[in-house]
C-alpha cells in the first residue's frame, strides 16, 4: 500500500504512517508522535459542570507557547481526535469563549474558535468580549471586582448551554461566559476546556 | 563595547537622520511590527523612502526572512487581519512569525559614517604555527577569497582570526563570526569586545539584549543571520561542522543572505566535513594539528558500562561510574559527564547528589546554562551533566570528561571528538581523563578515537 511520510506538527520526527483503505474512512489521520502525546497528561477531572481534556504541564505550556503566542495556528489540528471524541454527541449548544475584536487582528486568529474547527465541532457565536484586558495581568483582588467581561450578541434561547475555552484558570473568564449566558435566559449553562492550569 | 562619539546627525535630502534608527537598520530586515521604534517615525522612513517594504513571503511561496521554499513547511489559513488565505512560513517561526501579511522593512538611505580607527589590544603569543595560519588566513581575506581553517580542539582559533578581522574593520569593512550554538556566542563576544575596546561588538543570539547601535564586528548564532541581509563584508563561520549547522541547508542560505555578494567566507573548524574540505580545491587552506601549548591532544579509553540505563532508571548509578565520579569529587578536579539523552540526565541527577550535592544538570533549554558553565569554572560546583549542548565551546581549566552512553547514535564521530577536545587545554593541566562509558561499541567511537590518533601523530611526527 502506498506508503506516506509526514512530520511530527510538534518535533518535526518522520511519522511513518501506513495509509491503507482504512485510512480513508478516518477522519483524523494522526499529525503528532507517541512520543509527543505521550506527553500530555489527560486530567482525572470528574466534576459534571466542568470537564477539561489535559492537565497543565511542562509540555503544555510549550504547546501554549507556540500556539497562542507564535501564532502556529496548524497546532489547533494536535487535539482534534480528541475534542471531537469528547464534544460530537454533545446536545447541548456549544459556544466559545470569543476575544475582544481587536485582539483578533493582532493575532490573526482565535485561538478557541481554531480547535473546534479542527475538531469539526460546530458552535454558534453568541458572546462578545467587551475589553481588551487580560484575566492572567490580574490579582485575585482585581479579578474578583471584573465588570462582566462579556455580552451577548442575538438571541438566547432557553435551552442548555456548553462554553468552550481553551485553559481554565482561575475560572474567572469561564464564570464571566456562564453568567452572561443565564442573565440571558439560558437555562443551564456547562463549561469545557481544553487544559485546567 | 563603546564607539567613538558620533559627530553628528547626518543629513539626506534635507532630512535629519537619527542615528539610532539608521545604525539599526542597515544591514537589516526586519518586520515592521516588531521594531524598537515608534510606529510613526518608521512610517515618515518609509513615506521618505528610506527604509523599504517587501512582504515577508513571496510568491512561490518563499520566505524571504529565511528563505525556506519547502511547501510543508508553509501553512495557509483563513486570517483575520487581512481578511482572506494567507500563508505563513514554519521554519523561522521561533524567531516571530512572518506570514503574507508580515512586512519586512530594508535600509534605503545612506550608511553611517564609519570609523576607520579600530585598536587590537592582544600580545601575540603565537606558536609558529598560529602565525602562519593567521597569515594565510588575512592574505585570503585580503584577496577577498573563501579559507578554511581546520585546526584541533584547543589549537588557539579565535586569535588567529584577530589579524584579518583588524584589517578589515580598519578598512570599514563589516565582519561577521557566525556559530550555530549560543554557548559559543556567549563566550566569544567578550573575547572580542576585549580585544578590540574602540569597536562596538554586539552579541546576537536568541534572547539577546536588543541594541540600536552600529557594530562594524556581530558575534551572532547562525540563526540571527535571518535577520541580515547584504550586511556583511567579510563571514567567519565558527565551528562550520557544528549540529545543526551541517545538516540544515537553510543555516547555509543564511550565511550567503547575510553576507554581501561578494564577501569570502572564512569556515573555522575541528572537523570539517568532506564537503568543507572540497574548498581547498577554491580557497585559502590551513591546518593545525597541535594545540597551542604543544602538548598532545588525551586519547579517549573506552569502558563497558553495560545496562547503564536499566540501572539508572533502579537509581543507582553503575559501579564504574560511581568510581570515576567519587575519584574527581576525591581530587577536586572539575567534571562534565555527558548523556545522550536529557530524560536519563535528569533521573540520573538526584542519584549523583549522593554523592556531592554541588552538582547540576545542564540542557538545551536551561536558562540558567551560563550561570551553571560558570559555577564549574570557578570551583563553585564539583561537576556538570549535560547533554551535547556543552559539547564544544567551552573551556574549563583541568576538567575531566566521561561519555556516558557513548554508543548512542547523538554522539558521532564528530560529536565524539569536540566532547574529548574539552580536556587538558590549559597549558598547566595539557592532560586529563577522557573516558567513553558505552553499551556496545560503535564504528563512530573507533572513528573518534582514530581521528585524534592520527592528528597526534601530525602534529608529533617524532613521537
Ligand atoms: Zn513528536
Ligand atoms: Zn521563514
Ligand atoms: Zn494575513
Amino acid at each position: 500500500m502506498l506508503k506516506e511520510v509526514h512530520n511530527c506538527l510538534l518535533c518535526q520526527k518522520p511519522l511513518q504512517t501506513q495509509v491503507s483503505w482504512l485510512t480513508f474512512f478516518e477522519r483524523f489521520p494522526p499529525i503528532i508522535c507517541a512520543d509527543c502525546e505521550g506527553k500530555f497528561e489527560l486530567s482525572a477531572d470528574t466534576d459534571p459542570d466542568h470537564r477539561s481534556l489535559y492537565q497543565y504541564n511542562e509540555p503544555m505550556k510549550d504547546f501554549l507557547h507556540r500556539y497562542k503566542f507564535l501564532y502556529d495556528v496548524v497546532l489547533a489540528k494536535v487535539f482534534q481526535r480528541k475534542l471531537h471524541d469528547l464534544l460530537k454527541n454533545e446536545k447541548r449548544i456549544i459556544v466559545a469563549v470569543p476575544m475582544h475584536p481587536e485582539k483578533l487582528l493582532e493575532r490573526t486568529f482565535s485561538p478557541v474558535e481554531e480547535l473546534l474547527n479542527a475538531a469539526k465541532i460546530s458552535y454558534t457565536p453568541l458572546l462578545e468580549k467587551t475589553t481588551t484586558d487580560t484575566q492572567s495581568k490580574k490579582t485575585r483582588e482585581e479579578r474578583l471586582n471584573t465588570p462582566q467581561l462579556f455580552r451577548t450578541a442575538g438571541e438566547v434561547k432557553a435551552a442548555h448551554y456548553v462554553v468552550f475555552d481553551d485553559i481554565y484558570t482561575t475560572g474567572t473568564t469561564i464564570e464571566h461566559a456562564k453568567r452572561a449566558l443565564l442573565e440571558a435566559g439560558a437555562k443551564s449553562v456547562a463549561s469545557v476546556t481544553l487544559i485546567r492550569g | 563595547m563603546r564607539t567613538k562619539k558620533s559627530s553628528s546627525f547626518q543629513k539626506y535630502k534635507g532630512f535629519l537622520l537619527e542615528p539610532s534608527i539608521q545604525n539599526f537598520f542597515t544591514g537589516r530586515i526586519w518586520a515592521r511590527e516588531t521594531t524598537p521604534f515608534p510606529k510613526e517615525k518608521i512610517d515618515i522612513y518609509i513615506k521618505r523612502g528610506l527604509l523599504k517594504i517587501k512582504p515577508a513571503i513571496g510568491e512561490g511561496p518563499v520566505c524571504h526572512r529565511c528563505l525556506n521554499k519547502e511547501k510543508k513547511q508553509f501553512i495557509f489559513y483563513h486570517c483575520a487581519r487581512c481578511q482572506k488565505v494567507c500563508t505563513y512560513c514554519r521554519y523561522c517561526i521561533q524567531m516571530g512569525r512572518m506570514s503574507s501579511c508580515t512586512e519586512l522593512l530594508t535600509w534605503n538611505g545612506p550608511l553611517p559614517k564609519l570609523n576607520s580607527y579600530h585598536s587590537l589590544v592582544w600580545k601575540s603569543r603565537f606558536t609558529p604555527l598560529q602565525e602562519k595560519v593567521s597569515i594565510e588566513l588575512t592574505e585570503s581575506i585580503k584577496q577577498g577569497r573563501s579559507h578554511l581553517v581546520s585546526a584541533v580542539c584547543g589549537a588557539g582559533k579565535t586569535e588567529i582570526l584577530f589579524t584579518a578581522i583588524h584589517d578589515a574593520l580598519n578598512e570599514k569593512k563589516r565582519v561577521c563570526v557566525a556559530t550555530p550554538r549560543t554557548d559559543v556566542v556567549l563566550e566569544l563576544a567578550p573575547r572580542f569586545a576585549e580585544v578590540f575596546p574602540q569597536t562596538t561588538v554586539q552579541a546576537l543570539y536568541g534572547g539577546a539584549p536588543q541594541s540600536c547601535m552600529y557594530a562594524p564586528l556581530i558575534i551572532a548564532t547562525t540563526h540571527q543571520l535571518y535577520r541580515f541581509e547584504q550586511a556583511f563584508d567579510i563571514m567567519i563561520v565558527d565551528e562550520a561542522d557544528a549540529f545543526p549547522y551541517t545538516y540544515d541547508a537553510s543555516l547555509q542560505q543564511a550565511v550567503q543572505k547575510a553576507k554581501k555578494e561578494q564577501a569570502p567566507i572564512a569556515f573555522v573548524t575541528a572537523t570539517p566535513t568532506s564537503e568543507l574540505l572540497e574548498l581547498k580545491k577554491t580557497g585559502g587552506y590551513s591546518f593545525i594539528p597541535s594545540r597551542y601549548h604543544g602538548h598532545p591532544l588525551p586519547v579517549p579509553r573506552f569502558s563497558s558500562l553495560w545496562g547503564y540505563d536499566k540501572s539508572i532508571k533502579k537509581k543507582r548509578i553503575p559501579k564504574k561510574l560511581k568510581e570515576w565520579t567519587e575519584k574527581r569529587i576525591a581530587e577536586n578536579e572539575p567534571f562534565l559527564i555527558f548523556f545522550p539523552t536529557i530524560e536519563l540526565m535528569q533521573q540520573a541527577i538526584p542519584l549523583f547528589r549522593q554523592l556531592d550535592s554541588k552538582i547540576e544538570a545542564v540542557h538545551a533549554e536551561d536558562s540558567d546554562r551560563k550561570e551553571k558553565v560558570l559555577h564549574l569554572r570557578n570551583r563553585e560546583i564539583k561537576g556538570l551533566l549535560t547533554t551535547t549542548i556543552l559539547e564544544r565551546g567551552i573551556t574549563i581549566k583541568n576538567v575531566q570528561v566521561a561519555v556516558v552512553g557513548a554508543e548512542s547514535k547523538i554522539f558521532t564521530a564528530s560529536a565524539l571528538i569536540q566532547i574529548s577536545g574539552r580536556v587538558g587545554r590549559n597549558k598547566d593541566f595539557p592532560a586529563g581523563d577522557i573516558v567513553f562509558f558505552h553499551h556496545g561499541m560503535t564504528v563512530e567511537m573507533d572513528m573518534a578515537q582514530e581521528e585524534i590518533k592520527r592528528l597526534n601523530k601530525e602534529g608529533f611526527p617524532s613521537a
